[in-house]
């Protein structure tokens, strides 16, 4: 069987701060758990953002030829896909958002053009993580991010499976400092591979999950 | 002195949905005595992503040289800004959230350097206004981006009550919303509404 795939993509400019950290913590457990990872840093690509030109629309692909095309053939080849992005002004950070925003030629594939489709079968062998570090305690801190992963993953044919978000970061000094994020972060990706793993092995999954609590 | 009026046209698309609303608006604002309108596509500036870098908390100001140089000259100067930006999968789009966290300085200098970001006399004084479009009807569909946007004018020293809405849903393909039956209306009357609050704070 092949292993699990696991992708992580951070969308933060920070290099190894706390979002990253997160991300990199998720991915070790996933590694530990058998599954075979990658992470993409999206500042590194310097890609483009969506013109809004709706192109797409019309033929479904996108105008702008860069990095992002084998990325987003990338996620359609693998299980888990984990999305890491810190919260600057109540949102995601520009660079993921400009990530997001460029499946709008997939978006049209799916709900334009009809010719993209995805079993349900299909959306639960295949999971999403939002991954998020806040630095205030505000209760709605992540509020806005959760509709846009929502989206995403729904257009990427992804269950948006769990979140791990930690906030208070100022208070805290940083993630090291928090007392369960890492430790969730390396449970919950020992645990996916294996859900995954049961799942293409076709015996039922250890264990259920709790789905992300900012689902819509 | 006359006002100044600062609009931000953060889409990435050229005289589509977001910036026709805004140029009715800037319209309404330009043609009344006293006043003075920039507008400022974004799509002609480079504005690149805040970094995270956090050097803000400490030098005050930011370390990319762009062209936020000057137009945060021009933000913490007018008495009237405008963000002009279409939803893109739930939120405001790439380039306009990009302008959004570079502010980040002026939270630096509010919270971190307690620095004014504004002279004494213009708090108070400084009204927003968040132009929006988006393709969906759904009730939540602003609701991510007011979140940001509040925030932007939160630290730039303008405050939730100093802030006007032009939201406008169900408008997707170019130029439809010079169709929307009532659009252009709200669009005048975001743009008289504004007038008026901005020579009641300056009284």
């Amino acid at each position: 069987m092949d292993p699990v795939k696991v992708l992580g993509i951070s969308g933060s400019p920070h290099r190894h701060g706390n979002t990253e950290t997160l991300l990199d913590t998720f991915l070790e457990g996933a590694e530990a758990a058998g599954g075979s990872t990658r992470k993409v840093l999206l500042h590194e690509l310097g890609t483009a953002t969506c013109r809004g030109c709706n192109a797409c629309h019309k033929d479904g692909q996108c105008v702008i030829r860069d990095e992002l095309i084998p990325l987003f053939d990338e996620i359609f080849s693998v299980d888990v896909l984990a999305l890491a992005s810190p919260i600057y002004t109540m949102g995601i950070t520009a660079e993921m958002k400009g990530f997001l925003d460029r499946s709008q030629f997939l978006w049209a594939q799916k709900y334009i053009l009809k010719t993209r489709y995805y079993t349900r079968e299909h959306i639960h062998r295949h999971k999403g993580f939002f991954i998020s570090t806040a630095g205030t305690g505000w209760e709605n801190v992540f509020a806005s991010a959760f509709p846009t992963m929502t989206a995403f993953f729904d257009i990427m044919g992804f269950e948006y499976y769990d979140n791990i978000i930690a906030k208070e970061m100022d208070r805290y000094n940083g993630i090291r400092n928090h007392p369960t994020a890492l430790a969730e972060a390396r449970e919950k990706g020992e645990k996916v591979v294996g859900v995954i793993a049961g799942l293409k092995g076709g015996r039922p999954a250890e264990g259920t999950q709790e789905k992300g609590k900012g689902a819509i | 002195m006359p006002f100044s009026v600062l609009a931000f046209a953060t889409s990435p698309r050229r005289h589509g949905n977001s910036e026709t609303l805004l140029d009715w608006v800037l319209a309404e604002m330009e043609a009344e005595p006293g006043f003075e309108v920039e507008k400022v596509a974004l799509d002609e500036v480079t504005v690149n992503p805040c970094r995270g870098c956090n050097a803000c908390e400490v030098l005050g100001k930011c370390i990319q040289r762009d062209d936020m140089d000057f137009l945060y000259t021009k933000i913490v100067e007018a008495d009237c800004i405008i963000f002009a930006s279409p939803i893109y999968c739930l939120g405001i789009c790439a380039d306009g959230k990009a302008l959004i966290d570079r502010a980040q300085v002026f939270r630096s200098r509010k919270y971190v350097l307690k620095i004014p970001v504004v002279a004494p006399e213009k708090l108070g004084k400084r009204l927003g206004i968040f132009i929006s479009t988006a393709g969906q009807n759904w009730d939540i569909v602003f609701d991510g981006a007011k979140m940001s946007i509040g925030c932007f004018f939160h630290v730039t020293e303008i405050k939730n009550r100093d802030i006007l809405y032009l939201l406008v849903r169900g408008v997707d393909k170019a130029g439809e919303v010079e169709t929307h039956p009532t659009a252009r209306d709200e669009a005048r009357a975001t743009g008289r509404a504004a007038i008026a609050r901005i020579r009641e704070m300056n009284r």
